[in-house]
């Protein structure tokens, strides 16, 4: 799961300067032409650097984001849910594998990435330090904030280099489960009884800001790149992908009698374009920066699992028959 | 921090301080996974996996990359013992850069070729050869190919841990799994029933 | 046939891989490498969906539906193995238990194959592949494991010693044995405990691990009548929170 507001730091573009010239308009061509870039092409420095930024950011964030909906896996009402959410926490678990996979084609090792997470030299998606409070949360977020991370997925798919692409592919059929279990999660509750309508109800109040900061702060204020959009490594600004998702979304969680926590929501039937009560910036600045409710223990719990760990891995690192690491192909 | 909500993590104490910076990143290893949807279709890249051994390696596979649908088989290699060719461009064959005459005797080697960018390799062939510089020669006169083939990746197949016969029972549940399925939930009658009594 | 000695056989499977797919859930996500959590997380799967087979053949015996066989009883109500409710502690231990507890599963599973009660054969020849990749999971484990620096062996080796009580208690006599017997449904608990004894034996034989006298080691029986250990009904209001606690609603 993961949506836009990429962090990225201010694209340098002196580290295009240096670059040979010839190779960089033939690797421009080869994108200009719909190839893909695989892992022993040539490529440009700030490109391999933006990449592994923005792959690892996303690997974080699924690995992170298996925490709020685990807070109810041993508590999910009836097999139906309990087999349900157990896949699906599995499969965030999954993306995260296959992302760092894709990134360390880049020339970065796995447990490199993670020690920048656990240090938090790297960031992950801002969503994911709120809580679970009830069931109805997990719900909202199996349901909402995966639709939220498929409308991004699904543009980067259609990104410059192959084996992201060949990653978010695969991310992008097993997140078609997580809408329909989450959609299926939350009509069962808000078609429900008083109290059921009522958990629900609530979650979506507490989730409707965070999810619009999800998709990153608006074009206007995010540092844009132009270079990264013209080699593919960005697809969709951040409001193109906001609207996008209310574009879906806002029309069925209607359907089900709830109310969203906003007045001025409603679509410009001019301009076809949503209108909606701005998240509050400055707060979505403060959490990403660490100040958010849960930043400290996502973190705490990832390095306890590290730290709990650290000695099977040990174990098995001294019965390897090869302990030689070298860049995974594709 | 607000209370802990996870029952599972009130159970643990959780790590507040930093931990201390590690002398060596604990880095496994990593293993190519070659996965066959069905019979006969030929053996494709899926990805890698982080293990100790082929067996773990072929044990992690398993369920990373075939725990959906039908599996009929999956092969692991270190990752090391792959070697790789450059690219050519679109529309060249590779192979015309392996034309040297060789002898094809020796060593069994497996061929994984790409055809388009953007795809994964697929198992193509085996070839017999005394290095893998004759192994891709070998490969470029005897293996039958409907499109260039823009990459090759190549091992002894003496290298690749296949599953067996006897473990494709492991499988044989899997397409039954529906809870880990898009189609088994479904809300339409659901929200019809609601609608209508609203 | 005799339908009580079946029930009680099939509650006790059931409650035996619901109880440690729970356990084994609770691994999920926070496991010591990203691709142990993923192959933990299907066992948790697994398990859980073996249960509910067992819950629906019981259904179908005239039992109740299975969310409610699973969450709305007490620990009394019961009959898995004391070891499949026991915390899951640390790595060692969970791999352990997943050891002991599935070779016996694998067993179990290839006894009721040849059931002459078809409700049992079935699942039998069902589950059987299933359970081979679990038995195949556990192994490797346990050859690295168990095979590793003296330290990671010596902390094996006190797990082991620590776990094979409860593991012993799996085999717990039923009081249908002869009836199970008698009628060829299931070969008994006895059979069981011989031929597991004999696989761990031979599994372990590959380690730096020893099998002590198991003559010598007394089982902790009870779980197949009820009487567990103080972690059962802990599991049991968590596991039931949220379904009870809005009794008669969908979810």
């Amino acid at each position: 799961m993961y949506g836009g507001g990429y962090l990225f730091e201010k694209t340098s573009l002196d580290l295009l300067a240096d670059e040979d010239q010839e190779k960089l308009a033939e690797f421009e061509a080869r994108i200009d032409r719909g190839e893909k870039i695989e892992p022993h092409d040539w490529m440009p420095k700030l490109y391999r650097r933006q990449l592994i930024r923005m792959i690892e950011q996303h690997a974080h964030s699924e690995i992170i984001g298996a925490l709020p909906e685990g807070t109810w896996i041993t508590r999910a009402p009836g097999f139906k849910r309990k087999l349900g959410l157990m896949a699906k926490v599995q499969d965030e678990v999954g993306h995260a594998q296959l992302l760092y996979s894709a990134a360390e084609t880049l020339g970065k090792s796995r447990e490199e990435m993670i020690d920048d997470l656990l240090s938090g030299r790297s960031k992950y998606s801002n969503i994911f330090n709120y809580p679970a409070y009830t069931w109805a949360d997990s719900c909202f977020i199996s349901w909402l904030v995966d639709a939220g991370a498929i409308v991004n997925q699904v543009a980067n798919s259609k990104g410059s280099y192959g084996p992201y692409c060949r990653a978010l592919e695969r991310i992008c059929i097993e997140e078609a489960f997580h809408l329909k279990f989450g959609h299926h999660a939350v009509t069962w509750l808000a078609t429900g009884t008083p109290k059921q309508k009522k958990m629900m109800q609530e979650a979506l109040n507490r989730w409707w800001y965070p999810m619009l900061q999800f998709f990153g702060p608006p074009d206007k204020e995010s540092a844009h790149s132009e270079v990264l959009m013209r080699w593919k490594v960005k697809i969709l600004s951040n409001d193109e992908t906001r609207q996008q998702w209310l574009d879906m979304y806002v029309p069925k969680i209607w359907e089900l009698g709830l109310t969203i926590p906003d007045d001025k929501l409603k679509k410009n039937e001019e301009t076809g374009k949503w209108e909606y009560t701005e998240p509050d910036w400055d707060e979505f600045v403060k959490v990403i920066n660490g100040d958010g409710p849960c930043n400290k223990e996502r973190l705490a719990v990832r390095k306890t699992a590290e730290k709990r760990g650290e000695w099977v891995r040990k174990a098995i690192l001294a019965t390897s028959p090869s302990k030689e690491y070298v860049t995974p192909l594709a | 921090m607000i209370a802990l909500l996870d029952p599972r993590l009130k159970r643990l104490s959780l790590q507040k301080d930093d931990l201390p910076a590690k002398e060596n990143l604990d880095q496994l290893p990593t293993y190519e996974v070659f996965v066959q949807v069905k019979e006969p279709r030929p053996f494709k890249h899926e990805g890698c996996v982080h293990a100790s051994t082929p067996t773990m390696a072929l044990v992690f596979a398993k369920e990373q990359y075939s725990r959906r649908g039908t599996c009929s088989g999956i092969w692991v290699v270190a990752t090391k013992d792959i070697m790789v060719t450059g690219y050519s461009d679109n529309a060249t064959d590779i192979y015309g850069r392996f034309t040297e005459t060789a002898n094809c005797q020796g060593d069994e080697y497996s061929i994984f070729h790409m055809v388009k960018r953007g795809t994964q390799h697929s198992f193509a062939g085996v070839v017999k050869a005394a290095s893998p510089q004759a192994a891709l020669a070998c490969a470029g006169k005897t293996l039958p190919r409907k499109k260039p083939v823009l990459n090759v990746w190549l091992t002894k197949t003496a290298n690749i841990l296949k599953t067996t016969e006897e473990d494709k029972a492991m499988w044989a549940t899997t397409p039954e799994k529906l809870f880990r399925e898009a189609i088994d939930y479904k809300t339409q009658e659901k929200i019809k029933a609601f609608k209508e009594n609203h | 046939m005799n339908i009580d000695a079946i029930k009680d056989l099939a509650y006790k499977m059931a409650d035996d891989q619901l109880i440690i797919g729970h356990r084994h859930s609770e691994w999920i996500g926070l496991g010591p490498l990203l691709e142990e959590d993923i192959a933990f997380a299907s066992k948790a799967q697994d398990k859980v969906g073996q249960s509910l087979a067992f819950y629906k053949l019981l259904e179908a015996l005239g039992g109740q539906d299975p969310d409610t066989l699973a969450f709305g009883r007490t620990a009394a109500g019961f009959h898995n193995a004391i070891f499949a409710e026991l915390p899951n502690g640390e790595f060692d231990f969970s791999i352990i238990r997943h050891f002991l507890f599935d070779t016996a599963e694998f067993i179990r599973f290839e006894m009721l194959a040849a059931s002459a009660y078809q409700g049992f054969s079935n699942l039998g020849k069902k589950f059987k592949g299933e359970v081979q990749y679990h038995i195949l999971h556990a192994n490797e484990w346990l050859q690295q494991l168990g095979n590793s620096d003296d330290k990671t062996i010596a902390r094996m080796q006190n797990t082991l010693d620590y776990a094979l009580p409860y593991a012993l208690g799996v085999f717990e006599p039923s009081k249908w044995e002869e009836a199970l017997l008698a009628e060829g449904i299931f070969a008994g608990e006895r059979e069981l405990q011989a031929r597991w004894e004999e696989r761990v034996h031979a599994a372990l034989k590959q380690t730096g691990l020893t099998l002590p006298s198991l003559t010598t080691v007394e089982p902790v029986y009870g779980g197949r009548y009820g009487q567990h250990s103080e972690h059962l009904q802990p599991l049991l209001d968590e596991m039931g929170e949220v379904i009870n606690s809005e009794p008669g609603a969908e979810w």
